[in-house]
C-alpha cells in the first residue's frame, strides 16, 4: 500500500535516477577527455577548459531535464 | 520519536516557497530579487565607472576589471575570435546579472531570481533573439535559414533531413538554455533547504528534553550541518559556473549564427 500511495513521487524519483545514468556517463567522459588533454598539453589549459564547461553543460541539460519532469510527475 | 515523520511536510512547504507566490497581480515573490538585481548591476557599473582610470585604484574596481576582463577574453575572444568586439557589451550584461542574481540567491532568506522559470525564459529569448538577429543580419534571412544544413551532404532528402534535424536543435536551444539555468538554481535550493530542515528536526528533540536519544540524533543532526556547510560551498561554485556557461553558450550561438559551416 505504502508503494502505491507514494507511486507518483516514487515513479518521478526512479525516473529521474535513471535520467541521471545517463548525464552522469556523459559529464565524467567530458572530463575524462578534459583531464587527459590537460595532462598532454597543460599550456592549453584555458581553452581545454571552456569546451569541457561546454561539453559538460549539453550532457548535463538532459538530466536537467530528467529533474524538472520528475517534478511534474511527482505534482500530477 | 522519529525525526523523519515531520519531513514529507516540511518539504511540501519547502517546495511551496520555492515555487513562488504571487504577490499582487503579476508581481511574485521573486520581483523584487529581479529589481533589486538590476539596482544592484546599476550601481556596481556607475560607481566603478566613475572611478575609473588606468590603472584601477582599488579592490573595488579592480574586482569589476576582472570581471569585465574575462567576460572579454574568456568568452568573448575565447569563443568568437575578433568578430567579438561588438557583441562584448550583451555578454557582459548577461554574465553580470545573472552572477549577481545566482549569487544573492545563496544568501539565506532571499531568492535567486534565476531560481524561477519566468526569468531565466525571458533571459534565454533574449538571446535567442539576438543570435537570430545577427545570423539574420550577417547571412540574409534565407540563406540564415539555409545555412543550419552542414556543406557536402550529398543526397538531397538526406541534406533536408538534416537540415531539419539542426532547424530543431535550434529551437530546442530556447528549452535547453533556460531549463538549465532554473533547474540548478531551483535543485540547489531544494538540496540546501533538505538538508537544513534536516538539520533542525535532528537537534530539536535536544531542546525539548535530554535523553540518550535526543543527543545520538543530535550528534546525526551536526553532520547534517556541516553537509550543509560543505553543499553551501558547491553551490557558490556552481552559481558562478551556471553564469559562465550561460554566457559562454549565448557566445557560442552567436558563432554558430555568424559563420560558415
Amino acid at each position: 500500500m505504502g508503494a502505491l500511495t507514494l507511486g507518483g513521487i516514487g515513479l518521478g524519483a526512479i525516473g529521474f535516477g535513471l535520467g541521471a545514468i545517463g548525464a552522469g556517463i556523459g559529464v565524467g567522459l567530458a572530463g575524462l577527455g578534459a583531464t587527459q588533454a590537460v595532462a598532454r598539453q597543460p599550456e592549453m589549459y584555458s581553452r581545454i577548459f571552456t569546451v569541457f564547461i561546454m561539453a559538460a553543460a549539453m550532457a548535463e541539460a538532459l538530466g536537467l531535464l530528467g529533474f524538472v519532469l520528475a517534478f511534474i510527475a511527482m505534482a500530477a | 520519536m522519529n525525526p523523519f515523520a515531520d519531513l514529507p511536510g516540511e518539504i511540501n512547504h519547502l517546495l511551496t516557497t520555492l515555487a513562488g507566490q504571487e504577490l499582487w497581480g503579476p508581481i511574485t515573490t521573486y520581483t523584487p530579487f529581479i529589481i533589486l538585481i538590476i539596482l544592484l548591476v546599476l550601481v556596481a557599473v556607475f560607481t566603478a565607472k566613475r572611478q575609473l582610470s588606468l590603472v584601477p585604484k582599488n579592490r573595488y574596481v579592480g574586482a569589476i576589471e576582472f570581471f569585465v576582463d574575462f567576460t572579454r577574453n574568456d568568452i568573448g575572444f575565447g569563443v568568437l575570435g575578433s568578430a567579438a568586439k561588438k557583441h562584448i557589451p550583451f555578454f557582459l550584461t548577461l554574465f553580470i546579472f545573472i552572477l549577481l542574481a545566482n549569487l544573492v540567491g545563496i544568501i539565506p532568506g532571499s531568492k535567486a531570481a534565476t531560481g524561477t522559470m519566468g526569468t531565466t525564459v525571458a533571459l534565454t529569448i533574449i538571446s535567442f533573439v539576438y543570435f537570430t538577429y545577427y545570423g539574420i543580419k550577417h547571412h540574409g534571412l534565407g540563406r540564415y535559414m539555409l545555412s543550419f544544413a552542414p556543406h557536402g551532404v550529398k543526397p538531397a532528402p538526406l541534406a533536408a533531413f538534416v537540415w531539419f534535424l539542426e532547424f530543431i536543435s535550434m529551437l530546442l536551444r530556447l528549452l535547453t538554455l533556460s531549463v538549465r539555468l532554473f533547474a540548478n538554481m531551483f535543485a540547489g535550493h531544494i538540496l540546501l533547504g533538505v538538508l537544513a530542515i534536516l538539520t533542525t528536526l535532528f537537534i530539536t528533540p535536544l531542546i525539548s528534553s535530554l535523553s540518550l536519544d535526543a543527543a545520538g540524533f543530535g550528534v546525526a543532526g551536526i553532520l547534517w550541518l556541516l553537509l550543509l556547510v560543505v553543499l553551501y560551498a558547491m553551490e557558490i561554485f556552481v552559481a558562478c559556473v551556471q553564469a559562465y556557461v550561460f554566457t559562454l553558450l549565448s557566445s557560442v550561438y552567436v558563432m554558430l549564427a555568424t559563420t560558415e559551416h
